[in-house]
């Protein structure tokens, strides 16, 4: 498909040379936002300054479960500097949360606080310091309520309950059958039953969450820190019966997200009314324990699975049961509780399966979408599990992988339909470059090991969080004036990942035109076009058409004017636009003309220069509950080898090297890929080791601080790092495009956990894989060889 | 989340320093580099109406050597300035050693050595290595001064035997026939961690024997603790891997660790263990690193 063209330019000897299919992807171009976020130009929400600005903060909870008495806020009020102070009856009472059946969540908590860090009182002041000193003299008079800590037990007789319309604290059942997977256990060669447990582990971003909020006359504007303007766009007009064009919401730069801004973090609500009431803008942010406390993180759960297999170790069936501490509201939870069991069969072809969930409500933070969402312990337990099951069978867990490995255009066993799966090749290559088969062979030196895990995820959600039939995304390009530069307006979220970056390197290649030149105004939603924003690794492919057809239309004005100038009929497609320059393909004599000229000559003829381009995904999955959870146009998968020494007195860990080998389709920018893949495997190495919100008996966090929380420093990430794409082209993507972000993060603690079991025959049942635990595993294991 | 309000003094004096302490009596609270002052301030862990700086006190940031005393350590030298410091690299590098594993740059950057030991927490990083080579902190107060044994300074997690006017001005480590010493810490990350568990040993070896050894234990007691039936056992011993397994396993009998969030007491047990026996060989082996 190359297209090699050669062109003279005014008769000159220049001759342009197109050796390359795509002139503006699959090029590692340079960040369009790097140099004012090198520098720290560039400003986060809560670097805001608007003139007569207040500073707001939220009163939360300090019991995990207790009934409000009473609120007294007049000696707070009567501080100096302290110009509003809020509780429940000064906003609406309006549930909000995700899905309409789980709406379960308040602005400020009206009859019970339901975990430490549950919101109680809003206050607005001339600064933060004030605020701090009003709050304390906010007098609230709780009666403390027995708790529900622990998720395992909190469906036990007598407990007491988190919400009165959760009987037994079930806040979501989902039991889901394909198949006949009983039979399949009975024609199993080798039926196993493992059980595995997950930690509570919270996406800590750089960025605290802040916001600034202006409320003036029937006009509210928001400033957040937020993974979709449009979503906030719709909770906070529908918290306050606004209409949508009432509400505006700009992001500024986003320091990180990871699925924990997606959802409403309160702060928008009560910033909003403290704004109105004092007609002021009004700056809100949580400080780093009440981003724990609000958390969104994580799910802890308890993962029993069941699998049968034949000899050569095919999976004919699998029965999965999980239990996850939801915590005490909803939000995400609900798709998260619904991903952990429908993402399980995308990586292995399996005809039957069950899947049994149950999202548990208890006193403490509630836990939402976190990259990868719902997937990684699942996968973590899953990967364990068939690790065992290869030993049972003396099988090499690579091969085992191998065997059950999904294959191009198939279709899961739960109804996603799968068109690219490099799966096997991803296998093939990993084996290659880690050695695999040779240390199997000649093994490793006492204390060392190599594990393997694989995963997969969807580029994009089927459908989007609240019921809507809006299109997916669409965008929208304006060609400047004089044809020099050209600004997408889109309503995505750049949180780190790169997508202003790469959705400007597509619209610039389906215009013809130059990355350099591209300008992006993302995230405003009255400039910008709906898009659903940031989550589910949606943005690369579902912006990207957005972006990829609103290019073309340009292109097309753009060609249809240089046709005119060239004095050439454009038919038969003969005039083409690379790189800003236009010419003609059948006559490679005829002089070229650039995309600036045209442009420019384009608006002096019919006006503005503008393409729109709407994506809208095609109708995916199957009819049973829950069908939409986990549908996606496409999938990608990867594959992550880790070889672990483990020092057997200790349990400490050092991972020496990691692999990773990815299908993500077409790469539009290498680099950007690779710091999502690195930026995986730091985090896939935090939850997999050092990561563990920890809670003390009266369900307050112990460790909410950069300091308690032990997230992996530069010195903990593995010294040697390999990572490498697979030719893979999805055939319904832009330019066959997929994800990285979110998958890469699947296999880490499952290739983890087999490398320990590699190196020390220890069975590490719970996460993290921390020495204790380790030390622990490598004890039992020991106890159990003397017998 | 902020500081409360306070009055602040940076004396030019050793006395004037004791004697705003003395004046201001309760209310009043020392500060040296302030990475444990400030950060509990913060926390509402403490209020003090008057901080008295001690940073003017030039004459606290010594590292030298003096003949007949020993190397001298002024308790307002910064843990860089252990870590860089020369003369400590060619006498006791098993100093810088310790300090080298403490929290980031920053903070070794502003913390010092007079915080580190006065703060007393049991999972502080210097008094371990300080005690192992026999350290005496020298103090001064509105009354007088008075020199003592590091190791006597502590009483319990957060408290020591210093009166609220008195100040530690230097720790002296005496001339000694020690041949090794190293201090080994666990934390849970490679860096900006506290010890779950450490072991500072010093050891004296001739011809194969262990004629004395101090074994110091960190995070897994109320102080800094010194595991005595360990070292008794060692002395005159032959040395072999067995002893010090043996040691090893003594050290961990003696140390009374207790659960906390980041691990549990039979755990850090196991650690004491482990790195008794590793500290005391990388001791006898590699002299004082
Ligand atoms: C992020 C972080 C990480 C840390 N990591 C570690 C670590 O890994 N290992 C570790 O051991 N510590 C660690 N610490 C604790 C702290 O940095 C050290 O204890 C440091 O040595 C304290 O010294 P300072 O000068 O800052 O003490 P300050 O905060 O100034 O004072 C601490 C206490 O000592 C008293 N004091 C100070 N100097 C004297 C003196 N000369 N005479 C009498 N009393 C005095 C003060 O009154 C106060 O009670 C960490 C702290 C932070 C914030």
């Amino acid at each position: 498909m190359s297209i090699k063209h050669q062109m003279s330019i005014e008769g000159n000897d220049l001759r342009l040379d197109f050796d390359k299919e795509y002139t503006q992807i699959g090029k590692s171009v340079p960040r369009i936002d790097g140099v004012e976020k090198a520098t720290g130009a560039g400003k986060y929400a809560g670097d805001l300054k608007f003139p007569n600005m207040l500073y707001g903060k939220i009163l939360y909870s300090p019991h995990a479960h207790a009934k409000i008495l009473s609120i007294d806020t007049s000696e707070a009020e009567k501080i100096p500097g302290v110009k509003a102070v809020l509780t429940s009856k000064d906003v609406p009472d309006m549930k909000y949360g995700i899905s309409p059946a789980r709406w379960d969540e308040n602005i400020f908590c009206i009859d019970k606080a339901r975990y430490v860090g549950d919101k109680i009182a809003g206050v607005a002041c001339i600064d933060e310091e004030t605020c701090y000193k009003a709050m304390k003299a906010i007098k609230v008079e709780y009666e403390v309520l027995p708790t529900v800590l622990d998720y395992r037990h909190a469906m036990d007789e007598g407990m007491p309950l988190v919400h009165d319309n959760y009987p037994r604290n079930i806040n979501t059942e989902i039991h889901q059958d394909f198949g006949d997977v009983e039979q399949a256990f009975k024609d199993a060669y080798h039926v196993r039953e493992d059980v595995f447990t997950g930690t509570r582990a919270y996406q800590n971003p750089i960025e605290r969450h802040s916001n600034v909020c202006i409320w003036k006359d029937d006009k509210l504007t928001i400033y957040p820190s937020s993974q979709s303007p449009h979503y906030f766009q719709y909770y906070v007009a529908r918290e306050f019966g606004l209409k949508m064009g009432q509400v505006r919401i700009v992001l500024p730069l986003i320091g990180g997200g990871f699925g924990g801004k997606l959802e409403p973090s309160g702060l928008e609500f009560v910033g909003s009314v403290l704004s109105k009431v004092t007609g002021r803008p009004v700056m809100m942010s949580y400080d780093r324990l009440e981003m724990f406390q609000h958390n969104r993180g994580r799910h802890q759960g308890t993962y029993r699975i069941k699998t049968g297999v034949d000899k050569n170790g095919k999976i004919l069936g699998c029965h999965t049961y999980f239990l996850l501490d939801g915590g005490a509201y909803t939000g995400l939870g609900i798709a998260t509780a619904y991903y952990s069991g429908a993402l399980l069969p995308l990586t292995y072809e399996f005809d039957n399966y069950k899947f049994d969930g149950y999202r548990i409500a208890t006193n403490l933070p509630a836990c939402g979408a976190h990259r990868g969402h719902g997937a990684p312990q699942p996968k973590y337990a899953f990967e364990s599990h068939l690790d065992n099951i290869a030993k049972d069978l003396g099988i090499d867990p690579l091969d085992i992988r191998l065997i059950n490995a999904r294959k191009p255009n198939t279709t899961t066993v739960n109804g996603f339909g799968i068109q690219s799966c490099e799966l096997t090749a991803c296998l093939d290559r990993i084996a290659e470059l880690s050695d695999w088969r040779e240390k199997k062979k000649k093994g490793l030196p006492q204390g060392r090991g190599i594990g393997i895990a694989t995963g997969s995820f969807v580029s994009g959600a089927g459908y989007p969080i609240y019921r809507n039939d809006w299109p997916s995304a669409s965008c929208m390009i304006r060609v400047n004036e004089d044809g020099t530069s050209a600004t997408l307006y889109s309503m995505s979220a750049d949180l780190g990942q790169g997508s202003s970056t790469i959705l400007c390197q597509m619209a610039a290649e389906a215009m013809g035109y130059k990355y350099e030149n591209m300008k992006i105004v993302c995230g405003d939603t009255e400039t910008a076009p709906l898009d659903f924003g940031a989550y589910a690794s949606r943005q690369t492919l579902f912006s990207g058409w957005a972006a990829k057809r609103a290019g073309e239309k340009i292109k097309k004005d753009i060609l249809e004017t240089a046709a005119f100038m060239m004095g050439l009929p454009n038919e038969d497609m003969d005039l083409d636009c690379v790189d800003g320059v236009i010419f003609s393909k059948s006559r490679p004599k005829v002089k070229v003309t650039t995309f600036e000229e045209a442009a420019a000559r384009y608006f002096k003829l019919k006006g503005p220069l503008v393409g729109t381009g709407v994506y809208t995904v095609h109708r995916t999955g199957g009819y049973h509950k829950g069908a939409p959870v986990g549908t996606s146009p496409a999938y990608s998968f990867g594959v992550q080898a880790a070889e672990m020494e483990v020092d057997e007195e200790t349990g400490k860990l050092t991972c020496l090297n990691f692999w990773d080998v990815h299908d993500c389709g077409q790469v539009i920018n290498p680099t950007l890929v690779k710091g999502q893949i690195h930026g995986a495997l730091y985090m896939g190495i935090g939850e997999s080791i050092f990561e563990q919100v920890q809670f003390d008996d009266k369900g307050k966090i112990v460790n909410g601080s950069m300091g308690g929380y032990l997230m992996p420093t530069a010195l903990d990430m593995p010294s040697n790092v390999i990572n490498e794409t697979v030719e893979s082209y999805e055939p319904v993507a832009p330019w066959g495009v997929k994800e990285c972000g979110e998958g890469s993060t699947n296999p880490t603690m499952g290739a983890f956990r087999n490398a320990i079991a590699d190196a020390v025959g220890a069975n590490v049942t719970s996460l993290p894989l921390n020495p204790e635990h380790v030390w622990r595993a490598i004890q039992e294991k020991k106890a159990k060889d003397k017998k | 989340m902020y500081l409360p309000d306070f009055e602040y003094f940076a004396p030019d004096s050793i006395g004037e320093a004791c004697q705003l302490l003395s004046q201001f009596g309760a209310k009043a609270k020392l500060i040296s580099g302030g990475t444990d002052v400030l950060v509990k301030m913060k926390n509402e862990l403490l209020a003090p109406e008057v901080l008295v700086s001690i940073k003017n006190l030039e004459e606290l940031k010594k590292i030298e050597y003096v003949p007949g005393k020993g190397v001298v350590i002024g308790a307002r030298a910064k843990h860089n300035d252990l870590v860089y410091s020369e003369l400590l690299a060619k006498r006791y590098p098993s100093i810088p050693g310790a300090a080298k594993q403490m929290a980031h740059n920053q903070i070794r950057n502003s913390g010092t050595v007079g915080g580190n030991i006065v703060n007393a927490v049991p999972s502080a990083d210097l008094p371990p290595i300080l005690i192992a080579l026999s350290a005496t902190v020298h103090i001064v107060g509105a009354k007088g001064s008075r020199s003592l044994a590091l190791e006597d300074v502590f009483t319990g997690p957060n408290t020591t035997c210093l009166a609220p006017d008195e100040i530690i001005t230097e720790v002296i480590i005496p001339d000694q026939k020690m041949t090794g010493s190293t201090y080994m810490k666990f934390g849970l990350r490679a860096a900006g961690a506290l010890a779950v568990a450490g072991v500072a040993a010093a050891v004296w070896v001739e011809n194969g024997v262990m004629k004395d050894a101090r074994i110091v234990m960190s995070a897994v007691g109320p102080t800094p603790m010194r595991a005595k039936k360990a070292e008794d056992f060692l002395k005159g011993k032959k040395i072999t891997d067995e002893l010090l397994a043996e040691a090893g396993k003594k050290a961990a009998e003696e140390c009374k660790p207790i659960d906390d969030y980041r691990a549990s007491a039979e755990y850090r047990r196991n650690l004491v263990s482990v790195f008794t026996k590793r500290s005391l060989r990388k001791a006898i082996d590699e002299g004082h690193v």
